[in-house]
């Protein structure tokens, strides 16, 4: 039940400021289309592939990452901090648990609509990509971790600036560095280790290799999995935990 | 019945706490107020109840049941409306109660059926497509006690619920407050507003600096007090004195050099007495 409302309310949100949504889910990937794929990329190719269909998959895991995150972090954060809306979840006899993960569902739907954006812009331009049931799972999981991620940021920040600060010490490092914008056999194997652990690594991965054709990989859906369960238990966690939430 | 035991809260970085070793005992169906100045504890004994906050030390029990934040079963019985403005301002008066009516698992037709009593009833039903931005703060006010009645709660917590209402609504809230106690909701009531504490309240607790100065019906403490009062103007300030018969006041009032009226006491003299500090007014 609480999963369907927490769900709901990600629907009237999005319901309310779908056009400023969508305006906003397509600015940036489309500028790295145009930037990085068609420009610069106009100049390499990795592989015998194109670097446009080498980045587009990096652009959805992305794009649903970030739509995702944003989605669940920055309304969560508010509805806690200034709109005090967010007490009358705490009040309620609805259980804490369903709760996260319906605004986990809530936040990854958003980053699947994001990643269809990309999809129709990449699609009619020539971007070549097999796409299967397995694509949107690997979006779907990869929403979730990235929800959940949101809902714990919202939950452990104390300003609304603090969501901006756990977007610009994770977030963003994660869209420059896991498989997104280039191979990761070109940097050192240190840091590689490093980016491999990261969930946004194994979505760009994922995503890329069934649109080459090839069947996803089973560890790394479960890497995702895992991260999404982790960061739902944390966030049910902490809002039992905070003495003053 | 609502059994608060020993709580003191202490909030972080703060060397003095807010509550201190707090006892009441609040029946059920009671209309009970809790009375303080600012900074008094009052908000915080709230938000306690709704377990919004975690007490240092202490307990709370609702009907022999430990309330915890994760205690649905007792969290069920309760419902809240904060003295903040505490609605989602891009959802619809009709949006807000339908999530109310979800978080609480109210079945969706009791939701449609109980949004448009209370919507009508409190004058809202016609703004019940707006957004909650464009609502007065008259509005939003009586739409959050419409979401706080949407549930149809055994317990009602009220955190300064009329602040900000014309006296037509403040009396229309109060009617409607006095029919749900005498059908047998309890009501835990802060105000401001002393005279509604009066007029609403069987019992009052008298809060100041954390602590319980008192517990008692207001006619109890009028009658303490002395039921006639005069009051003196000496032309810098006004000093009141109370009495027990008519006849002693008039006496009294007869010696006065100064100019002066008499009235009836008011639980608001019991008030600036006890606690001993002028009431701000909001």
């Amino acid at each position: 039940m609480g999963i369907v409302t927490a769900i709901w309310e990600k629907w009237v949100e999005f319901k309310f400021e779908w056009s400023k949504i969508t305006a906003a889910a397509v600015v940036s990937p489309l500028l790295y289309m145009i930037a990085l794929g068609w420009g610069l990329g106009s100049m390499t190719r990795m592989d015998n592939i194109r670097y446009i269909d080498f980045l587009v998959p990096g652009l959805i895991a992305m794009s649903t990452m970030n739509n995702s995150f944003s989605a669940v972090a920055n309304a969560l954060n508010n509805q806690r901090i200034f709109e005090h809306s967010f007490e009358q979840v705490i009040i309620s006899p609805t259980s804490l648990g369903e709760y996260v993960i319906g605004q986990s569902i809530g936040g990854s739907l958003r980053g699947i609509y994001s990643g269809i954006l990309v999809l129709l812009i990449a699609l009619p331009c020539g971007v070549s990509l097999k796409l299967s049931p397995g694509f949107f799972l690997v979006m779907f999981l990869n929403g979730l971790a990235f929800g959940a991620m949101g809902v714990l940021a919202a939950i452990l920040s104390v300003t609304h600036s603090d969501v901006g600060r756990f977007s610009t010490f994770i977030i963003t490092p994660m869209t420059f560095l896991c498989n997104t914008l280039f191979p990761l056999e070109q940097i050192p194997r240190a840091i590689q280790i490093l980016i491999e652990w990261m969930p946004l690594t194994h979505a760009s991965s994922q995503l890329r290799s069934i649109s080459y054709g090839q069947a996803p990989s089973l560890f790394s859906i479960l890497v995702l999995a895992a991260y999404s369960v982790l960061f739902m238990v944390l966030s049910v966690f902490f809002i039992n935990k905070k003495k003053n939430l | 019945m609502i059994e608060i035991k020993n709580i003191s809260k202490t909030y972080p970085g703060q060397k003095v706490p807010a509550l201190k070793d707090i006892s009441l005992t609040i029946e059920t169906g009671e209309f009970f107020g809790l009375l303080g100045p600012n900074g008094a504890g009052k908000t915080t004994m709230i938000k306690l109840l709704a377990t919004l906050l975690k007490p240092s030390a202490g307990e709370i029990y609702i009907d022999g049941e430990l309330l915890e934040r994760s205690n649905r079963n007792v969290k069920r019985k309760l419902s809240m409306v904060t003295q903040e403005f505490s609605l989602r301002s891009n959802m619809t008066p009709e949006q807000v109660m339908e999530l109310q009516g979800r978080l609480y698992h109210v079945p969706k037709d009791n939701i449609k059926e109980r949004t448009r009593e209370l919507l009508a009833f409190c004058d809202l039903y016609e703004h019940r497509k707006k957004i909650c931005r464009q609502l007065s703060g008259g509005m939003k006010r009586k739409l959050m006690l419409c979401r706080g009645l949407l549930t149809e709660p055994e317990i009602l917590i009220l955190d300064e619920p009329t602040v900000g209402l014309d006296p037509f609504a403040r009396r229309q809230m109060w009617d409607l407050l006095k029919q749900l106690n005498d059908k047998g909701m309890t009501i835990l009531l802060t105000t401001h507003y002393i005279d509604e504490a009066q007029y609403l309240c069987k019992r009052i607790a008298l809060i100041d600096q954390g602590r319980v100065d008192r517990v008692e019906s207001p006619a109890v403490l009028i009658k303490e007090l002395g039921i006639i009062a005069v009051d003196e103007f000496d032309g810098n300030h006004t000093k009141s004195k109370f009495f027990a018969v008519r006849d002693e006041a008039l006496k009294y009032a007869a010696s006065l050099a100064n100019e002066f009226v008499i009235r009836s006491t008011t639980l608001e003299d019991v008030f600036v007495t006890r606690i001993g500090k002028k009431l701000e007014v909001k």
